[in-house]
């Protein structure tokens, strides 16, 4: 790190860049399509306004999905689950953790849909073992007493971050394709039914440039409509589903845990590694950009969610979030539930271009097949005849990634021993090593680098304290190391609590009220974060 | 076997172990009341020695440069503030007995003065505060002066960047440089600031540094280190590195786990003892129960049982961090007596929007409403016990946080708690 | 230690179920003032907030197999100063129970089975007879040579007796005159004592090696002892985890105990006060400087400041107020040598010293020339550190220098007093 990359222009020197495909959306869609293509021979480049995962990849349970929860209302969609569960499991198994999951009635629900529920698995494929009660408590004691039916179901969980992660990282190895966060598309050049070009911002900088590529990928999820509109197409139908979900403290169940009964709030708890997320809820919503839990939300996911396992109700949460899911509009007036899960393939010929197309729709499950479909057109229209290899390619177990598997960083650093490589992230025990490794070479890694970024690619930030000292040690050794050489890494570090925040706001009861306290009285007492455009000229910090 | 009950008998029993509770045991020392204090560790140990009276205004974050201005603007925009209620002059005599005898008890401190210091930040920024520990005294002088300055830090020491310090403050302060030592016999691994306070309590120590830190200053006659200037004796080991250096020497703080903070707790839990005070120090009390003539605290430690039994009672109990409050997904309570407390109607308006928002947030205007004495209010309005008071920042309609003024707070309210329990004492024993 | 395989336990389970709603290890702030105040933070790469982060990270693995268990001496001082009362100790007491017996520390193991190997219940493996004979063989010489004491007693198995008084095994095993100071003691005041040829020994390191079921049987014998000879008190020796794990099995495992467990420093405090103990300072002519070490296991982690206090009485009356040096910091927020928890019998010598340099610098922060312990473990390792780290300092038994202050400090007595302290004897 001679050279610190805030020192660089964005773009050095051009304003154009040239690719085979580009992909706009830096999604699991996204970064799937990426390296299918890649796959393929062709040269990709990946935008994403934000960064990886910044939409409904990064806002939901990381629940790889056995099918059961859609076999009563939604059958393809659960026999496409159930596909793409075992290719996962299969092909990407360093992303999965396969831990099983119960569908689970407790007094009061609907025992008629509970009995009926092994046949619509077996119309589905889908394995499900009835097992007891006593031996669902066993399996998981935080379970209700009031436990009448439980059935076991190949459920698995899946780390969306790695995973796209992986796939950005597999697609550069393949062929230097570029994944490249924080731009976002202004409009396209569009000439002879043709795009000529998409204008691109750089969202850190501000600079404008341009892409051109022979193929455009529209991988936008919630954004897909926008992103189509742009480019003159009004055949992009999405309805909006706002979604909030809940991070508690700390593992609370081994299983994913379903509750048996038609999909509604509150009544998925999935692992996540060292932690559990209980959700969700899903109301209409028609804003894309500022959506955040509500208490509301969070207060009915609590309730509901106890219903099932009742330590959900004093558990210590450390985070919320909500995520827009993107839902294909199939006729009016369908609420979101009801709505179909499926994905759709919108290849604009008829809004007159053929080389645009759009993704959108479907979910973390099925992203493998979306992008199979996806790059199969685009490989179809360039004339590549090389078939789809994801389902049957490994994806390479990436060292650029390890950092964000929950729990891995301390075993690495642990194994190491290494007295002198000092943690910096005590809730995650994510040590100094990860952080040089993040800067020098993670996806993404070219353009500036940010606390959130480094957050983003490990678990820096995500365990109690969610970031409140580690944002200020990762920061001191940024510093320290010369990457930081100005009033920036304040910024970074006001930025990066506030965002750590937005996912704490509705959370901050119990124990998480204590830790926000301390946290406050250091960033804001102390560090005077809340004031450093202070408009007193003495106090001002920044320049 | 039998667990024998240990019984206490006092006149004012102080709940909580914070600048709020040990501010309380000071002035009810220097009245001549006997004390019983208990609490646990409490936040005390996390604070940065700053003692802030009021360094910014609540709901705009502005700096204050006069708190004693700042205070008159208060009583005219916050009348409900802890702060309106009181006395300038009984601010600054509580400031006064505060810093004069954490001087007698061994860590001397800059008395209150007309204006507010701009103190230095391990991040490099500038914070407002009344009274400093006299190891952090230079910094500030240094700073206003302008002298040409190195900030030092250590090899294993995190969180603290002297290049950090630099990189910030180099724009208001040119004059100032970075250089990193090797901390004596710790050249390996991680450590804690505590531990580097404690060996620089010893003479060898001191001097083994003081040849790096004369090499680190190079031409530079002042520099700052991180505070771990001693544990027990902080005025003593920066005097001693000065006189072995040469150079002016101070301290900024760093964030937890600081020294500064164990200093205090250390300090109180060594000094108070010696004065007669029956501290009893790292346990909460399990119930608080008031007949007509004495209130009854319960508690137990290792050993067993403990009962006082006291004439007054102070509770001094903090916030979310010391559980003098807590938040539940329904609302706050004030865990001891159930005491009413005043909040926002719902949890959405706990907190704002964005985190640095500087309007702060409502949740911290939250906390027990107290009368003209210092007794917080029942459920029906009126004092909940004629022998129960409260202080520090478990009081509601301050924002201790933004408005740079927990210490004042707590100085200020157990001052005056302390008056008011003295009323009492004096008129009905 | 042996390679054999360490089952893995569930330490997030573990910590559900011992430890108190409110304090569990979901309470962690990760403030770290727990490893910042731990003197075994950074052995083996690890501290308490590491140990309590990589429990709910579920490293079962590595936590069932850190060496770094029998490094943190269970002190619980990073419990003393957490803010949320997090108590870790019980966890490595688990963890360490959980090493299979040939992979734990030989020393602490084989300490625990001599222990089993005889009615004394003697980490030695001193027999009650040799006891008995070393007891009486040591009395006659007293008596023969001492006039002043030629009626010394040392009752053997006295029905009756107000104090049950335990032993530490190193005094009969290995410096027997060392007990004679403690009888001229109890003579002095006309204590109603005895020892007993059943659990008579002030050791347990059954407790140390986390074997439940052998720390309850040394603790059963104890306590039948005690029964039988229908004491009314049990009076601990200078010593400290033997009263811990007495006091602590007593309460976890629900014993039956006719008696009242009491220190020897309660009793030394109280007898002076009562001017039983004639002690004073005059002796101290060159003002020779003291501290004291105060043991986790009877200040911090059992009776709480108020026995430190008393230990500060009984040192004051005897080397002069002005004379006695405090360390920093003390009571029950002391830190522990390094020597308990059976770190000293562990032969983990490298890192025992490491955990004890913090211990050293109290010390040489006070400069005293001698530190007072009622402690035969910290009593070690404070002599070891201060020779591997150059100390210029002595440790002195209590009841040598309350002899000595009375003037009755036989000479076979003064293993432990300086040429300095020696000098103002005669």
């Amino acid at each position: 790190m001679s050279q610190s990359p805030l020192d660089q222009p964005a773009v050095k020197g051009h304003n154009t860049l040239e690719t085979d495909v580009l992909i706009i959306g830096g999604g699991v869609t996204g970064a799937g399509i990426m390296r299918d293509l890649a796959l393929r021979g062709l040269h990709t480049l990946l935008i994403d306004k934000r960064d990886l995962c910044a939409g409904a990849s990064g806002g939901n349970h990381g629940l790889l999905h056995s099918g059961g929860r859609y076999v009563s209302n939604d059958r393809h969609s659960a026999i496409e689950c159930r596909i793409e569960n075992e290719i996962l499991k299969r092909l990407a198994p360093q992303c999965v953790e396969q831990t099983g999951g119960l569908f689970v009635a407790v007094e009061g629900d609907d025992l008629e849909f509970a009995e009926k529920f092994p046949q619509f698995c077996a119309a589905a494929g889908i394995s499900c073992t009835e097992i007891g009660p006593n031996e669902a408590l066993r399996m998981e004691p935080l379970l209700s007493e009031k436990l009448v039916k439980a059935y076991l179901v190949p459920d698995a969980t899946v780390d969306p971050f790695r995973l796209a992660l992986e796939n950005v990282a597999h697609a550069r190895l393949l062929n230097d394709s570029i994944y490249r966060p924080h731009t976002e598309i202004i409009d396209f050049r569009i000439d002879n039914g043709k795009i000529t070009a998409a204008i691109c911002r750089d969202n850190r900088t501000g600079v404008m440039f341009n892409i051109q590529a022979r193929q455009y990928v529209n991988a936008g999820g919630a954004w897909a409509m926008n992103i189509a509109q742009k480019a003159g197409c009004t055949d992009v139908n999405l309805l909006y589903s706002k979604g909030t979900l809940l991070v508690s403290h700390d593992r609370m169940a081994g299983h994913v845990i379903n509750r048996l009964r038609p999909p509604a709030d509150g009544d998925i708890l999935v692992p996540g590694g060292t932690v559990s997320v209980l959700g969700t809820t899903s109301v209409h919503t028609d804003n894309l950009e500022t959506v955040r839990p509500t208490v509301a939300e969070i207060d009915r996911n609590v309730m509901e969610g106890a219903a099932m396992i009742p330590a959900l109700a004093t558990a210590r949460y450390i985070r919320a979030f909500s995520r827009v899911r993107p839902l294909l509009q199939s006729s009016p007036g369908e609420d979101g539930r009801a709505a179909t899960r499926g994905f759709a393939l919108l290849d604009h010929t008829s809004q007159g271009l053929t080389n645009f197309c759009t993704i959108t729709g479907g979910k973390l499950t099925t992203f493998r097949l979306m992008a199979e479909k996806t790059a199969d057109l685009v490989a179809r229209r360039l004339g590549n005849t090389q078939a789809c290899t994801t389902d049957s390619v490994a994806l390479p177990d990436g060292d650029a990634c390890r950092w964000t598997e929950p729990g891995a960083a301390p075993r690495y650093w642990y194994k190491a021993n290494n007295a002198d490589d000092m943690i910096l992230c005590e809730c995650e025990m994510v040590p100094q090593s990860a952080i040089d490794e993040i800067v020098k070479c993670a996806p993404g890694a070219e353009a500036e680098m940010t606390l959130e970024a480094i957050a983003l690619r490990s678990r820096a930030g995500k365990g109690p304290c969610q970031g409140s000292f580690c944002g200020i040690r990762i920061a001191s050794y940024l510093y320290d190391r010369g990457y930081y050489r100005d009033t920036t890494g304040l910024t970074h570090m006001r930025d990066f609590f506030n965002e750590r925040f937005k996912g704490m706001r509705t959370v901050i009861w119990g124990r998480q009220a204590a830790q926000m306290e301390l946290a406050e009285a250091l960033h804001c007492g102390l560090l005077g974060l809340d004031n450093l455009d202070s408009d007193c000229p003495e106090m001002a910090i920044l320049p | 076997m039998k667990e024998e009950t240990r019984h206490f008998e006092t006149e004012l029993a102080v709940v909580g172990s914070g600048l709020a509770g040990c501010a309380a045991s000071i002035f009810a020392l220097n009245r001549k009341i006997k004390i019983a204090q208990v609490g646990n560790t409490g936040a005390v140990a996390y604070t940065t020695g700053y003692l802030d009276l009021l360094g910014a205004v609540e709901e705009s974050s502005k700096a204050v440069e006069n708190p004693w201005d700042g205070l008159e603007l208060l009583k005219k925009s916050h009348p409900d503030h802890p702060l309106s209620h009181i006395p300038a002059q009984d601010i600054a005599e509580g400031f006064r007995q505060f810093t004069t005898f954490l001087g007698e008890s061994g860590i001397a401190y800059t008395g209150p003065q007309e204006t507010n210091i701009t103190a230095l930040t391990p991040a490099g920024t500038l914070k407002k505060t009344l009274c400093v520990p006299a190891t952090m005294a230079a910094g500030p002088q240094a700073f206003a002066a302008q002298r040409p300055c190195v900030i030092i830090d250590f090899h294993g020491l995190k969180g603290f960047s002297a290049r950090e310090v630099v990189a910030n403050l180099r724009h208001k302060w040119p004059q100032l440089t970075a250089a990193r030592v090797d901390f004596p016999d710790m050249e390996k691994g991680e450590i804690y600031p505590e531990v580097m306070a404690r060996a620089l309590e010893v003479a060898a120590t001191r001097t083994r540094l003081a040849e790096l830190l004369r090499e680190a200053a190079g031409e530079i006659k002042t520099i700052g280190l991180p505070a771990l200037l001693g544990m027990h004796t902080p005025d003593l080991v920066r005097s001693e590195l000065e006189r072995l250096t040469g150079l002016t020497i101070f301290e900024i703080p760093t964030m937890p786990p600081s020294v500064p903070g164990i200093r205090l707790r250390e300090m109180f839990e060594q000094v108070f003892p010696q004065k007669g005070i029956t501290l009893i120090p790292q346990q909460k009390i399990t119930a608080l129960s008031f007949a007509p003539d004495r209130a009854q605290l319960n508690l137990r430690d290792n050993y067993g049982p403990i009962v006082i039994h006291a004439k007054a009672v102070i509770l001094a109990t903090g916030r979310f961090l010391s559980g003098g409050l807590e938040a539940h997904i329904t609302g706050i309570t004030e865990p001891l007596l159930d005491l009413p407390v005043h909040q926002p109607p719902s949890r959405t308006d706990w907190y704002r929007e964005q985190y640095t928002d500087r309007q702060g947030h409502l949740i911290h205007k939250a906390g027990i409403e107290i009368d003209a004495s210092c007794r917080p209010l029942g459920k029906n309005g009126t004092p909940y016990h004629e022998r129960l008071f409260a202080a520090g920042i478990i009081l509601a309609h301050q924002d201790w946080i933004r408005g740079r003024s927990g210490a004042g707070i707590a100085i200020a309210t157990a001052y005056k708690a302390v008056q008011a329990a003295e009323d009492l004492l004096h008129a009905r024993i | 230690m042996s390679d054999k395989k360490i089952p893995t336990i569930n330490f997030k389970e573990k910590a559900i179920e011992l430890l108190p709603e409110g304090a569990s290890f979901d309470a962690c702030l990760t403030c770290g003032l727990c490893s910042s105040g731990c003197p075994a933070s950074g052995i083996e790469n690890m501290d308490p907030r590491k140990f309590i982060r990589m429990a709910m990270l579920g490293m079962n693995e590595e936590l069932s197999t850190t060496p770094w268990v029998w490094c943190c001496t269970q002190c619980r001082r990073c419990q003393h100063v957490c803010p949320m009362n997090i108590d870790i100790s019980q966890l490595v007491f688990i963890a360490r129970g959980n090493w299979p017996q040939e992979a734990k520390p030989a020393g602490i193991v084989r300490s625990c089975q001599l222990i089993r190997s005889t009615d004394s219940t003697s980490a030695m493996g001193l027999p009650p007879d040799d006891f008995i004979f070393v007891v009486e063989d040591v009395l006659q010489e007293v008596r023969e040579t001492q006039p002043a004491f030629k009626n010394l007693q040392a009752p053997m198995d006295k029905k009756g007796a107000h104090f049950f008084v335990n032993q530490n095994s190193r005094e009969p095993m290995n410096e027997p005159d060392e007990m004679v100071p403690l009888w001229k003691i109890f003579d002095m005041v006309g204590a109603d004592w005895t020892y007993s040829s059943k659990g008579w020994a002030a050791e347990n390191f059954c407790m140390f090696s986390g074997d439940e079921e052998a720390w309850y049987e040394v603790i059963k014998t104890r306590v039948d002892a005690v029964n039988a000879l229908g004491c009314k008190v049990w009076l601990n020796t200078e010593c400290g985890h033997s009263y811990y794990t007495m006091w602590n099995a007593i309460n976890r495992f629900g014993m039956e105990a006719d008696f009242q467990l009491e220190s020897l420093i309660t009793y030394y405090a109280r007898w002076i006060r009562e001017g039983k103990l004639p002690v004073n300072s005059d002796w101290n002519t060159n003002n020779i400087t003291f501290t004291v070490q105060d043991p986790c296991m009877i200040v911090r982690k059992a009776y709480g400041d108020a026995i430190a206090e008393d230990m500060r009485f009984v040192v004051k009356s005897l080397v002069g107020e002005e004379n006695f040096i405090d360390m920093q910091p003390n009571r029950s927020a002391n830190y522990c040598c390094g020597g308990g928890g059976g770190f000293l019998q562990a032969g983990m010598t490298e890192h025992r010293r490491t955990y004890g340099k913090r211990k050293f610098d109290q010390i040489a922060a006070t400069g005293a020339a001698y530190v007072l312990t009622p402690c035969h473990n910290c009593h070690s390792q404070m002599e070891d550190i201060g020779h591997h780290y150059g100390g210029n300092y002595g440790v002195v038994h209590f009841w040598t220098l309350i002899c000595l202050s009375l003037g009755i400090l036989g000479e076979n007595e003064r293993t432990y007093l300086g040429p300095d302290l020696l000098a103002l004897i005669d």
